[in-house]
């Protein structure tokens, strides 16, 4: 049986490094040209970094080039992708054709965004003779789509597993420049979709007990990881580059152990709900599988007034530790104290203790820790590794 | 430069045939955007108004949908026609296939936005682009001077600005027990945008008309649509005796993508 890959976001060097310590096969980053023009996009040389970082560990790393281009774009974009294609990216994910066209005149793997729309097998057989290697779907695709697709043509595919939805079709969606002057299919996307509006008819206002609102439950196929791997899907893909290390960390490390779960034992497999529990924990909506299933109706809308949880179960990262005095160096993100019940979890540890001692940096002992990033030196009952973290109990 | 009008229904079509040159038509279960569409049956008709006919069959076509399509698009060949707004790429993969000789029209909606990609497809056969409505006037006319593509450009009418398979509008009357009868829009900040739910999905609309016609744009068609504008006042539009505000969209009106 073949293992998918993995596929993470990172919006940055940190979590690149964070998405492989916890079980990613590839991620993908933003770099000059992409539809996250507000996030902390890689430089070129940060670009190389990662590559490198990437390569040791046999993993890969993907740009994101998927803008839809106006004039002035189209005068930088080759010399972008050549300095790309010299610091061997593995691949380059884009939408506007143009781009790969001037792709193919380098060595550059060539990845059809999402931001594509890409639907049926005419249109990605298209693709396929234009030297694209890999589709991403788009996310209205259903299972049936999916293995008629894969069953038709001979091409990777890459189909979106968790994360946020956009309300609209990819790239049929201008409401940011309308309403914010901000061009979304050239990443400044502003998110009008999660905004709140009044619903008229003709002149009744069409009050629920919610603001209206095109905002969607996210998307979670965990349950259906064994399906898709039977599909043969090629690429199993996390949205938000803008997210924490926290939550790549949390989601990167749940799909691990369900892919690497049913593909090293597919008769006795058994879906353990205890991970839809973690997933729910770290996220800001509600989740649902969406059109995959093939549903769209009233469950998949989220309505609930722009209230969204912020998570602070996050408490801090591990950046050094000690065996000897057994203390590990911690950066705190959210407030903990002496006596706290907390779990530490890395990419293949999990354990629960109490805090019962904690240092500033002059090891002198303290019993709250309260300012965002402070450095702190916890006892531990068992060993623990760099990039571990700890989270509420 | 001539002028093609996105029409709502075949009597309009005779009532401005004198004062247009090219009909756009969306064709029924294969076009969005637009409330109101057309059966081939209707297009056959309109030929005998001898004025250029273009079929829009813009929607995202869904993988089991490509059989529709692939029937649609060897009865459109037999019709004879100007040519075909695409969207989605199964049309220009299918027209080779079923080697097609009718004409394609790049009509990406908000994604025809440079002529480096109106001349890739250019090279692919696409001779026409119906370029967004979200570009500046400079841009537009950078891509004219830089293509020999003939390019279509909306100077009048509502502007679709947001297009999904989701029911949105029934969603949330489902959800909350609400009746509604049609009309709908959106308010916010005083600003209303029309909004349909149609058995295809939702679009959203601009809040205003764009009302262009005295902007000097050298491109090969201006695109009148008369969606939600009544007969009446679009044929006067036609006939130059507009009364509606002069409105520019995005012509002199840069977008931004970077904040900080």
């Amino acid at each position: 049986m073949k293992k998918p890959e993995l596929l993470a976001p990172a919006g940055d060097l940190e979590r690149l490094k964070i998405a492989f310590a916890y079980g990613a096969d590839a991620v993908y980053i933003g770099g000059a040209f992409n539809l996250r023009a507000n996030a902390d996009n890689f430089k070129l040389e940060e670009i190389e970094k990662g590559v490198e970082y990437a390569h040791k560990l046999n993993k890969k790393v993907y740009v994101t080039v998927n803008i839809a281009m106006h004039n002035k774009e189209l005068k930088k974009i080759k010399d972008y992708l050549l300095k790309l294609d010299k610091i061997h990216v593995d691949a380059i994910i884009v939408s506007d054709p143009k781009i790969i066209e001037l792709a193919k005149e380098t060595n550059l793997e060539i990845h059809l965004s999402t931001q594509a729309s890409t639907l049926n097998k005419e249109a990605i057989e298209f693709w396929k003779n234009e030297g694209v290697s890999r589709i991403v779907l788009a996310r209205e695709c259903t299972k049936e789509d999916i293995i008629d697709i894969k069953n038709n043509i001979d091409i990777e595919l890459e189909v979106f597993i968790h994360g946020a939805m956009c309300a609209s079709y990819s790239g049929r969606c201008v409401l940011s420049n309308f309403l914010t002057n901000r061009d979304s299919n050239r990443g400044g996307c502003s998110q009008i979709c999660r905004w709140d509006f009044d619903l008229y008819d003709e002149n009744n206002h069409l009050k629920g007990e919610k603001p209206f609102t095109f905002c969607t439950k996210d998307l979670s196929l965990a349950k259906y990881i064994p399906e898709l791997i039977n599909m043969k899907v090629d690429s199993l893909k996390i949205e938000g580059r803008m997210r924490s290390i926290y939550y790549i960390a949390t989601v990167v490390k749940v799909y691990r152990k369900l892919i690497d779960g049913y593909c090293n034992n597919t008769k006795n497999y058994e879906y353990n709900l205890k991970y839809e529990g973690i997933l729910k924990k770290v996220a800001n909506r509600d989740s649902i599988a969406q059109f995959f299933n093939g549903n769209y109706g009233k469950d998949v809308q989220y309505y609930n007034g722009r209230q969204e949880i912020t998570n602070q179960d996050f408490l801090g990262l591990v950046l050094e530790y000690d065996k000897k005095t057994k203390l590990a160096k911690v950066e705190q993100r959210n407030y903990f104290k002496k006596g706290d019940k907390v779990e530490i979890f890395g990419p293949d540890k999990d354990f629960n203790f109490k805090i019962e001692e904690i240092y500033d940096e002059d090891k002198k002992p303290i019993e709250i820790v309260r300012h965002p990033k402070q450095i702190v030196y916890l006892k531990m009952p068992k060993e623990v590794s760099v990039n571990d973290m700890m989270k509420i109990c | 430069m001539k002028k093609a009008a996105i029409i709502s229904n075949i009597k309009q079509a005779k009532d401005i045939q004198e004062y247009i040159d090219a009909y756009l038509l969306p064709l029924k279960d294969l076009s969005i955007n637009y409330p109101n569409t057309f059966s081939l049956e209707d297009i056959k008709k309109l030929k005998d108004l001898n004025k250029e006919i273009f079929i829009i069959l813009n929607k995202n076509i869904h993988n089991s949908e490509v059989e529709k399509l692939k029937k649609a698009l060897i009865k459109i060949e037999k019709l004879n026609i100007s040519g075909i707004f695409f969207y989605d790429i199964a049309i220009p993969n299918l027209k080779q296939k079923l080697n097609l000789k009718v004409p394609l029209v790049w009509s990406e909606e908000h994604l025809t936005t440079n002529y480096g990609t109106v001349n890739y497809w250019y090279d692919k056969n696409v001779k026409y682009a119906y370029l967004s409505s979200e570009l500046t006037k400079r841009e537009i006319d950078e891509i004219k001077n830089n293509t020999k593509s003939k390019l279509f450009v909306n100077v009048f009418g509502y502007i679709p600005m947001f297009t999904s398979q989701r029911h949105l509008v029934n969603n949330y009357l489902e959800t909350f027990n609400l009746k509604s009868k049609h009309n709908n829009f959106i308010e916010k900040e005083g600003k209303k945008y029309p909004i349909i739910d149609t058995n295809l999905g939702t679009t959203v609309y601009s809040n205003y008309i764009l009302n262009a016609l005295d902007i000097d744009l050298k491109v090969d068609y201006l695109v009148f649509n008369s969606t939600f504008i009544n007969d009446k006042d679009f044929i006067e539009v036609l006939k130059n005796e507009n009364k509606f505000p002069k409105e520019t969209g995005f012509l002199y009106k840069e977008t931004i993508y970077k904040v900080k």
